[in-house]
């Protein structure tokens, strides 16, 4: 099966402006920069291609219809977390995990202003998130694309719900150290 | 900071807040924390950009007919709109692959499903389908809703007064009270807000509430803040009243 190669991103930023505008050339180019990223959460977190290939076409079409949704700052951290938000909903209502399982996320702020964010990319995210000991990165992984609560992860690992919290909070607090330092550099 | 433990315990699930992985139950309690406690909401503030981030590292390869597939299927979806700046070429491309595409649906349809038992079955799941798209929109609404309270409640640009056991937050249109520690009422009361709307001379009644167990409550005040001159706080009967009958427990004018 041929696959496509990892995209470059073009400034989601930039092209949200124009895709304001309902100039559809820039969602276009949008679409072909982060539907990867986008099928790539929904994958991750629903475990189905077909799934995660509806959610992606749902995301992309939330963008073209409330683009103020957006505003300024790091445009693929954003919709990353809109699609993250998007496949929680997807397993709370097809009951497809115990709601019990499934945790809330906060709100998707419009505007990003924190300067790591403007700036940062997935290799900086790579680098700093290898930085962790497994011990933090995996709690942390499993929270974010697991699509599950901190009680579930210390249930799958057999770890201490205290010590999970600790170790969520501590990996959390070095990860904006290492994203800090690379930005920086 | 109060240092207590207790305290360590609260920045511990503000962490887990920040990465998404809190049930519902804990993350409202998480949020009455974070409006009244500064150090909270910093620590929430600092973490939660590194949490964003992470979704950057999940762009996966997609193998090219699956994605000139769902290429095809979202620039359809956006074509009515989007045709006069894209130009009617590519467009008109779009529209005739999705018409070829549904003619052919339509056909193969048509002529296998010939018995009354797949029709049936077909019908069936038509319905189930609906029914779960309908389930799927209710609970995106219901979750956008609160995300939307959240977004006002954490927003930079929200105005903050400080009131007795907490705060009136106004974020454009919407204001919200959001208090902790309020005592237990006796039974048969009940908390009710009112408003006072711009060069209105009484107060007009608002939402009863009862806080939760830990005395926190979070409320929506069903009023357009930029109308309102100020809010107020009273202890009533159950069922609220027309006109306060208790002194307020407190009274905020909105700048």
């Amino acid at each position: 099966m041929r696959r496509e190669a990892r995209g470059v991103m073009e400034d989601g930023a930039r092209l949200m402006e124009r895709v304001r505008a309902r100039d559809g050339a820039a969602f276009e180019r949008l679409y072909d920069s982060y539907h990867r990223l986008v099928f790539g959460v929904a994958l991750r977190m629903l475990g189905d291609a077909t799934m995660a290939e509806d959610l992606t076409q749902s995301v992309f079409l939330k963008v073209w219809s409330s683009p103020d949704a957006f505003r300024d700052g790091n445009f693929g951290a954003w919709i990353a977390r809109v699609a993250r938000n998007r496949a929680l909903d997807v397993l709370r209502s097809r009951s497809l995990r115990d709601e019990s399982e499934i945790p809330t996320d906060l709100a998707e702020p419009s505007v990003l202003d924190d300067t790591v964010f403007t700036r940062i990319n997935s290799e900086h995210v790579r680098r700093a998130l290898s930085a962790l000991p497994d011990e933090q990165r995996s709690p942390i992984e499993m929270g974010f694309f697991g699509g599950i609560t901190h009680e579930e992860i210390a249930k799958r690992t057999g770890i201490p719900l205290g010590t999970i919290k600790t170790r969520i909070r501590t990996g959390l607090r070095k990860l904006r150290v290492e994203l800090d330092g690379a930005v920086s550099r | 900071m109060n240092g207590a433990p207790e305290h360590d315990a609260m920045l511990d699930l503000v962490a887990v807040a920040a990465l998404g992985s809190l049930p519902a139950d804990e993350l409202r309690i998480v949020t009455l924390h974070l409006a009244t406690c500064a150090e909270c909401r910093a620590e929430y503030d600092l973490l939660r950009p590194a949490t964003d981030a992470i979704g950057l590292i999940a762009e996966e390869p997609i193998d090219t007919l699956r994605s000139a597939r769902m290429k095809k299927r979202v620039l359809a979806a956006i074509a009515p709109a989007a045709g006069a700046r894209r130009g009617s070429s590519a467009a008109g491309l779009v529209w005739s692959a999705s018409l070829v595409a549904a003619a052919a649906v339509v056909f193969a349809l048509v002529s296998t499903v010939q018995d009354i038992r797949l029709r049936s079955d077909l019908a069936n799941a038509q319905r189930t389908s609906a029914q779960l798209q309908t389930r799927v929109a209710e609970t995106q609404q219901t979750n956008e809703n609160e995300r939307d309270m959240l977004a006002d409640l954490f927003a930079g640009n929200a105005k903050r007064y400080a009131v007795p056991n907490g705060e009136v937050i106004a974020r454009g249109s919407h204001v919200y009270f959001a208090l902790r520690t309020l005592p237990t009422l006796p039974k048969g009361k009940v908390y009710q807000a009112w408003t006072l709307a711009k060069g209105a001379k009484a107060v007009a009644p608002s939402v009863t509430f009862t806080p939760n167990g830990s005395g926190s409550a979070v409320v929506e005040l069903p009023a357009n803040a930029t109308s309102l001159a100020a809010v107020a706080l009273s202890v009533e009967p159950e069922g609220g009243s027309k006109a306060p009958t208790s002194k307020p427990t407190f009274i905020q004018p909105l700048s």
